[in-house]
């Protein structure tokens, strides 16, 4: 193997390293190990360290202090500064602290090729998947896979027994604002949005022109007919309770309707859905207009 | 490099580990540095995977409710300052001081320990709040980068201690100080990973809320719940 210049370059520099490296080590200054061209083998002390840890610390809690205005939380003009710092910390950790500003170069070369093809991964990553989402064109439309199988896993899931430990609900203060994507026609009501959004009452009931579940009884007309139903119960108190309590009564054919319906079905699919005071009297409001 | 042995006279003071090689550099280092940057690769991808599906989530609970910043900016200062007593023991390595070598390696075990105690912490308390691994893509995305992250970080603590121990045990088999600065570059290397995970999951998308009507994901949703009647 023929050695080439640059190699035999390297190879004395790390010898002269070698025999200086002790008076090396004592002589590096602040400002020369942090700015300055410093031979190979050169290291720092406890003067340098410490110095790198408070400014990485500092660093740390300007980070932090960017974000605890509320204002600022979540929104895209921290990104920026954020990102900034965080390069300036991750790269005085690898300059400094694992030493590759004293190392052979072909160190750095291997690292930043690794760091390079990993942020090209996640570049090509992100972009693929979560930016570019083209149409189907025209002529792909018969071969879209029909979703009938979904609808059968969603019964299969439905009927399947409960376990003994449901997850817990989610945090109702989300879903109030989570409630308007609930992809409700422009001008609903907000019991409408509901109905078909977080509430998920359009998955088991029919409302014509907006729900088409049938794992629960129609509710087309419910104002008209609620009333009938307990002696005693006014359509809204019926409503009311037919939501708290959805198994201290279940319709059926007794009420004139074509079936029975599974009795504890429907407190067993709500069971992870938490509706606040406000929600649940929207709802009443919405289906009470139903005549 | 028999150009180079046939040149030079011995060096008067050979290291330990210096061996002759076609790059210059201790074959052991240089497969250090290769393997971490393919990690880099490696956490790239969980990184990119956590990005892609950011904001996805259409069920809770969603980061602004469960994402701690100001714990988790202790334990990032914890970490960082783990770095700095790891560097601190490499440099006693490399002076030859043994003792001071094993009081840096544990006060680095000590540090690396209380950033595994915080990230166990937080992980039982989103359990306990309803964010189980398969929850939704917030919860599969975040624990598995930052629990790989976690085993890392857990793997490396077993690195240094057995260094520690060894050092501790005799002198005839204490570790060179290329061993400790091997282990002291992969310390390093966790460290940066979550300067990075900090910035990105805690500092920007810990704010995170569900995705706004009109998303293809909430159009996902409904054309589903749509179907299933």
């Amino acid at each position: 193997m023929s050695t080439n210049p640059g190699q035999e370059a390297v190879l004395a520099q790390q010898e002269h390293a070698a025999h200086d490296e002790h008076a090396a080590h004592e002589d590096a200054g602040i400002s020369q190990f942090f700015f300055g061209r410093v031979p190979e083998g050169v290291h720092g002390g406890l003067k340098q360290y410490s110095l790198l840890a408070i400014f990485l610390g500092i660093i740390t809690l300007v980070e932090f202090l960017i974000i605890v205005p509320e204002g600022l939380q979540g929104s895209g003009v921290v990104i920026a500064p954020l990102v900034i710092l965080s390069v300036i910390k991750f790269f005085c950790v690898v300059a400094f602290f694992m030493h590759l500003k004293f190392e052979n170069p072909l160190l750095w070369q291997i690292f930043v090729a690794g760091l390079v093809l990993g942020l090209i991964v996640a570049l090509s990553l992100v972009l693929l998947f979560g930016v570019f989402r083209p149409t189907p064109r025209a002529f792909s439309e018969p071969r879209i896979e029909p979703f009938e199988h979904h609808v059968e896993d969603a019964h299969a899931v439905i009927e399947r027994p409960l376990p003994d430990e449901l997850p817990p609900p989610a945090n109702p203060a989300d879903l109030a604002p989570a409630a308007p994507a609930g992809g409700a026609a422009a001008g609903a009501s907000p019991g409408q949005t509901l109905f078909v959004g977080t509430a998920a009452c359009a998955s088991c009931h029919t409302i014509q022109g907006v729900a088409q579940g049938v794992l629960g009884p129609p509710l087309d007309g419910i104002a008209s007919v609620a009333g009938n139903r307990i002696s005693g119960y006014s359509a809204e108190e019926y409503i009311r309770e037919s939501i708290l309590e959805p198994d201290a009564y279940t319709a059926g054919s007794a009420d004139g309707l074509s079936q029975d319906y599974q009795e504890g079905l429907m407190s067993a699919t709500m069971a992870g859905i938490v509706l606040s005071d406000e929600d649940v009297e929207a709802l009443v409001e919405f289906l009470l207009q139903l005549r | 490099m028999a150009h180079a042995d046939t040149t030079h006279a011995p060096p008067a003071h050979p290291p330990a580990h210096e061996e002759e090689t076609t790059t210059g550099i201790n074959h052991r280092k240089l497969l250090m540095w290769v393997f971490l940057g393919s990690d880099c690769l490696f956490f790239g991808s969980l990184i990119a995977t956590y990005m892609v599906y950011r904001g996805q989530s259409i069920v809770g609970p969603y980061p602004r409710d469960i994402i701690d910043v100001p714990i988790t900016t202790v334990s990032t200062f914890v970490l960082l300052m783990s770095s700095f007593t790891m560097v601190m023991g490499v440099a006693a390595a490399r002076s030859g001081n043994q003792k001071r070598l094993i009081q840096w390696l544990v006060l680095t075990i000590i540090l690396g320990g209380t950033f595994i105690g915080f990230q166990v912490y937080e992980f039982n308390l989103f359990r306990v709040e309803g964010l189980r691994y398969e929850t939704n893509l917030f919860s599969s995305t975040f624990f598995t980068l930052t629990g790989f992250h976690g085993a890392h970080v857990t793997l490396g603590l077993f690195w240094l201690a057995c260094l520690a121990i060894m050092a501790a045990r005799n002198p005839a088999g204490r570790p060179s100080d290329l061993d400790v600065d091997i282990a002291g570059l992969y310390w390093h290397f966790v460290d940066i990973v979550w300067i990075v995970i900090f910035t990105l999951l805690y500092l920007i998308g810990g704010f995170d809320g569900p995705p706004e009507a009109g998303h293809a994901a909430v159009q996902g949703w409904n054309w589903v719940t749509g179907l299933i009647s």
